[in-house]
């Protein structure tokens, strides 16, 4: 048996204070997953009882919200998650190829973490950055406006 | 031909912060409206003749209209979901001036008896979340926000919500569910929220931009802002350009202007050697334009209605003769597919057939046969569903599928592989 | 309240009905499989579907309240088009399963479909795939692949159970129901997902795999396992009975019963019964005939009294068995043999008044207030045995009672303490015991003893009163064992009468030696 799953006081005092921020407790469960996500880099599946256990909302409840948004991740990945919009107007500005040659730069399939554990290429939905295409998010930051070239030296520059 | 009237200021970086806002008229019609009878207010809507500016284009002020006479707590929900591809403007409107949107919707809370509001914003708008809500604590910290508003006796609280990656919050009913902690899945109506919305009570969601153009309503009157736009489609629209124009980005135009002059005088038109070949007018729900239609259309509702496609969310997706149609209604279902919350039945299977097929279209695995099937299926999801997110799946299918009908039956000559096994996961 | 007209049947409801509950009302079919009379409505699966005259587009008929005066139908060409596509998106990613799924002849999807006759599926894709056979708690096994995600089940464990167990993950066409890890689906109501899932995504471990249903029939029963006494539907064959459902009953049970009650058949069948009539003490059992069992144990009976006196035997009940029978054995007890020592065995008195907050009680008797009637009206000592266990006791110690007549519990597993009880019993010179089932500490007997193998609830006709006092009739459902007695029978032939041969049900005969039973495997 693996070691329990604990989260920080940090992050406990957070969902706490969110369970009175909202007029219904539920609508804390995203901020705590995202809470849950900053610290542990995604969402281990341990976390919802233990969420279920402070918050006094039904373990199912929690894994349907989990399991609803994109941006929770049910798997780990790298230090970077590049996350490239494959939408109509960046794939019509190459952000396909930009997808791709991260993923060759990085040696990595679409979703998985790079062998050095610092990347993930993911290919996303629309992120509202149409007019700066193509572009990516790098874990919260829109960097915009790129080529594979500019963007792989930003990565570098970001520590990736 | 660009009126700068919500985004007057926005090349100001102060415009940003509290201190640049006001130095730059900010927080000046507030005490004007608070001064107003709230049913005033509603009616200058009304009259202005604003328009939802975040797709469905249902007149502003009727909506406001539908909260019942009762004395239940009302909300006012900021949709900042903005999800629609091509969509980009409510970013750039929260990003360079989140106090703008603020005045707008506390002059709207004012009027409809609103005491809480939120402004749900997409999750990946990290940006936008910061600085709104900073905006918001800066509001609080004025006196703009809490108890007794400049001594209106109006007493108003706001907070930003932040959704975590799913299209379908940006469907109202789909953001109230989101809000209310439960998974971001539309709700059946009737109840329609403004009877029954968030947590039950009557609530009204409007677009940033629908919320940040009151303010200027109520400041010129209904009559200055109609002088913009076409009778039906009154005062400006700020509408998101994409695709393959040169000068691509948000450009505020007054509604009726031609499509022509905003590609190819506002945005610089093409790249050189490039010929248009179609144009997506509303986001990539609105049924596409070939390039005889989209030269001869205005862009406001009625003629966009007429042409048989929609203003919709005002992104405009310039498409070149370098493009594929086939590639990009692929991609468009691909979208769909994805995005579709899988409540209903027609749309949660009918997105996954659609993407399936165009995937077979698109690398040579299917027949002509497919076209009209996918034709079908798309007519067979439309008008079935809790939401319109199973029509927006099938308009762009059954608009692409026939206008450029050749241009599919071509693409399939051209790669069909006769492997006989149709299987694409 | 309002008047409506469906498919040009008029008809009138309650104000504030919706369109689907005046179909109901009406008598006329509409497909529908989200929408559940006993859930709230979701109107997921669209297949509803039904013309207004008047309005343009096409309204589900589960969320439409009807206004006086609408004119409403679902048989026209538009309305059947989009029900035959409505369905074809269900069937789009649904495995052809059929021939291994549970549900096969009572399935929503096989019914409408042959209703809707749409034999040429277009859909040429690969189907998506999900996780099956997932072992979702102790009574329930998921396969995601045959959900249509009608959200029925969910909404049970939010609504019904709230018990919260279900939800419903991952988005679009990805979607599967499912527990999270650590909390499976454990609640005593658990098996009511199983009968509202219109497919075979939700099965029951225990029917799965078992047979077929269209080999078994359905009688209407009450369910003997707590004094709420559920409206059942017990399915069974010439083998036996094979499983309970709930019937509706809007002022007992609703829509429901809960889990316990469905083991209410294996007491039942044969492997646990009583097939003759048992003579004896331990290792010199003697089988007789069930009558001639029943008349010695009468002649022993009354012969006691006549020596001894009405006081030297006592009737021991329990609260399983039908008023009518009640009557008939009193009428005996009291009437012929003349002795009022008369016990109501009730098992946990300390529970009886134990209720979960939806269906179960912890009286586990489904007649204790008839007998509690039958024994006032025949003048005998009324009340539970609580404190009177030591009264028999020392009768029997001090050899005061001789013979006692005992009709013990056919559910045995509801009397946890039954083997202690029939040791104590079997102090008494001559037991006589009337039961359904065998019971090993009985066969134990140190003394003479007489077993009567009797009927259970599902073989005869009477009526169960519950815990409200409300009565509640039934007829036979079927025979599983027909040389068995009721206990009105059994009191007949104790009493020294016959009864009518003729009129009792002939047997069914019991498993042919050529018909093939499925062996189950475990999960």
């Amino acid at each position: 048996m693996s070691t329990a799953f604990t989260l920080s006081k940090e992050a406990e005092e957070f969902v706490k204070s969110e369970l009175k921020r909202y007029e219904t407790t539920y609508s804390a469960i995203i901020p705590s997953l995202f809470r849950v996500q900053k610290e542990k880099g995604w969402v281990p599946p341990e976390a919802v009882p233990h969420l279920s256990g402070i918050m006094g909302i039904p373990e199912a409840h929690i894994n349907e919200v989990l399991y609803f948004y994109t941006m929770f991740n049910k798997k780990p990945v790298g230090k970077f998650h590049v996350q490239v919009c494959t939408n109509i107007s960046c794939s019509m500005n190459g952000g396909r190829e930009l997808a791709n040659a991260l993923c060759k730069h990085y040696n990595v399939k679409d979703g998985e973490i790079s062998g050095d554990g610092k990347v993930t290429v993911s290919r996303v939905e629309c992120l509202g950055s149409c007019g700066t295409a193509p572009m990516m998010q790098v874990n919260d930051q829109y960097i915009e406006n790129l080529t594979p070239e500019l963007a792989i030296k930003k990565l570098k520059e970001l520590g990736a | 031909m660009e009126i700068k009237l919500l985004t007057e200021h926005y090349s100001k970086n102060e415009f940003q912060g509290l201190d640049g806002y006001k130095k730059n008229g900010g927080y000046a019609v507030l005490p004007k409206a608070l001064k107003m009878e709230p049913k005033a207010i509603i009616e200058e809507v009304k009259a202005s003749g604003l328009r939802g500016r975040g797709g469905a284009g249902f007149p502003t002020g009727m909506k406001w209209s539908f909260l019942p006479a009762n004395n239940e707590p009302r909300y006012l929900l900021c949709n900042a979901d903005e999800g629609e591809p091509g969509t980009f403007k409510d970013r750039l409107m929260m990003e360079r001036a989140p106090h703008q949107l603020i005045e707008g919707m506390i002059i709207s809370a004012f009027a409809i008896g609103s005491k809480k509001s939120y402004i749900y914003i997409r999750g990946e708008y990290d940006y936008s979340k910061a600085v709104v809500k900073k905006a918001i604590d800066e509001a609080y910290k004025a006196g703009f926000l809490g108890k007794n508003i400049l001594g209106s006796g109006f007493d108003h609280d706001m907070d930003i919500y932040s959704g975590a990656g799913a299209y379908i919050c940006g469907e109202e009913t789909g953001m109230i569910s989101s809000l209310e902690g439960l998974k971001g899945q539309p709700k059946l109506k009737p109840p329609f929220p403004a009877v029954q919305g968030y947590l039950r009570k009557p609530t009204i969601v409007n677009n940033v931009e629908t919320l940040a153009a009151v303010k200027y309503i109520i400041r010129d009157g209904a009559a200055a802002y109609k002088k913009h736009g076409t009778e039906k489609s009154a005062g400006t629209k700020l509408f998101s350009v994409s695709g393959n124009v040169v000068k691509p980005g948000n450009f505020e135009v007054p509604l009726g202007i031609s499509l022509k002059d905003i590609i190819f005088n506002i945005c610089g038109g093409l790249k050189p050697g490039r010929k248009l070949k179609a144009v997506i007018p509303g986001g990539s729900s609105a049924p596409v334009l070939t390039e005889a239609e989209a030269m001869k259309v205005t862009m406001d509702y009625e003629a966009l209605a007429q042409m048989g496609s929609m203003l919709g969310s005002g992104a405009i997706i310039v498409i070149d003769d370098s493009n594929s149609m086939v590639d990009i209604l692929q991609t468009t279902m691909h979208f769909y597919h994805h995005e579709s919350c899988g409540q209903c039945t027609p749309c949660r299977e009918g997105t996954g057939w659609l993407s399936k097929i165009m995937h077979d279209i698109l690398d040579g695995h299917a027949e002509v046969k497919d076209i009209d099937l996918a034709i079908k299926i798309s007519q067979q999801m439309m008008g079935k569903t809790i939401c319109a997110l199973s029509d927006a799946a099938a308009m762009p299918a059954i608009s692409f599928l026939q206008k450029f009908r050749s241009e599919f039956e071509q693409h399939l000559a051209k790669t069909s592989h006769k492997s006989g096994d149709h299987h694409h996961a | 309240m309002p008047k409506v007209k469906i498919n040009g049947k008029e008809v009138e409801v309650a104000a504030g009905s919706t369109i689907i509950q005046a179909f109901k009302a009406s008598g006329q079919e509409i497909c529908h499989y989200c929408w559940h009379p006993g859930l709230s409505v979701a109107g997921v699966c669209r297949l509803c579907m039904v013309q207004i005259e008047g309005m343009p587009k096409l309204q589900i008929a589960c969320n439409t309240e009807v206004k006086e005066g609408m004119v409403i139908n679902n048989t026209s060409p538009m309305v059947k088009e989009t029900v035959q596509w409505g369905l074809d998106f269900h069937l789009i990613n649904h495995p052809l399963d059929c021939p291994i799924c549970d549900q096969a002849g009572e399935c929503g999807l096989q019914d409408q479909y042959m209703q809707f006759g749409k034999y040429d599926p277009q859909m040429a894709e690969a189907k998506v795939k999900k996780h099956k056979v997932i072992d979702l708690g102790p009574t329930v096994v998921l396969d995601s692949e045959r959900c249509i995600l009608c959200s029925r089940c969910v909404r049970f464990t939010d609504e019904v159970s709230k018990t919260n167990e279900l939800g419903i993950f991952n988005r679009g066409d990805r979607s599967e129901i499912g527990c999270v890890e650590g909390k499976p689906l454990n609640n005593n109501y658990s098996l009511n997902t199983v009968d509202i899932c219109p497919v075979g995504a939700l099965t029951s471990k225990d029917f799965r795999f078992r047979q077929r249903v269209w080999y078994l029939k359905e009688a209407d029963s009450i369910c003997p396992g707590c004094s709420t006494g559920c409206n059942v539907k017990v399915s069974y064959n010439e083998e036996g009975l094979w499983r309970i459902k709930p019937r509706e009953n809007k002022e007992v049970n609703g829509h429901w019963m809960c889990d316990t009650g469905r083991d209410s058949y294996k007491f039942v069948n044969l492997k646990a019964r009583l097939l003759a009539g048992k003579i004896g003490k331990r290792d010199s059992w003697q089988d007789v005939a069930v009558a001639d069992a029943a008349r010695s144990a009468g002649l022993k009976l009354r012969e006691t009294v006549e020596k001894h006196g009405a006081d030297s035997v006592a009737l021991v009940l329990t609260g399983q068995y039908t008023n009518e029978e009640y009557a008939d054995i009193l009428k005996f007890f009291t009437g012929t043999l003349k002795s009022k020592n008369v016990y109501h065995w009730l098992n946990n008195p300390e529970k009886v008044n134990e209720f979960d907050g939806l269906l179960f009680r912890g009286d586990r008797n489904p007649n204790t207030k008839g007998l509690e009637a039958a024994m006032k009206n025949s003048g005998a000592a009324a009340g539970p045995t609580s404190g009177k266990w030591e009264t028999l006791q020392s009768q029997l110690a001090s050899k005061k009672v001789k013979v006692v007549l005992v009709a013990g519990p056919e559910n045995q597993a509801t009397f946890p303490d039954l083997n202690e009880k029939i040791k104590m019993l079997q102090q008494a010179e001559t037991l006589v015991w009337m039961t359904a089932g065998h019971n090993a500490t009985l066969d134990q007997a140190g003394s003479e003893t007489w077993q009567i193998p009797l009927k259970t609830y599902i073989e005869k006709a009477g009526s169960f009163t519950n815990f409200q006092g409300k009565v509640q009739s039934f007829k036979a459902g079927t025979t599983i064992v027909p040389q068995a007695l009721t206990l009105s029978e059994a009191a007949m032939l104790l009493s020294g009468h016959d009864i009518d041969w003729n009129l009792r049900p002939k047997g069914l005969g019991g498993p042919k030696t050529n018909y093939s039973i499925t062996q189950r495997g475990t999960l």
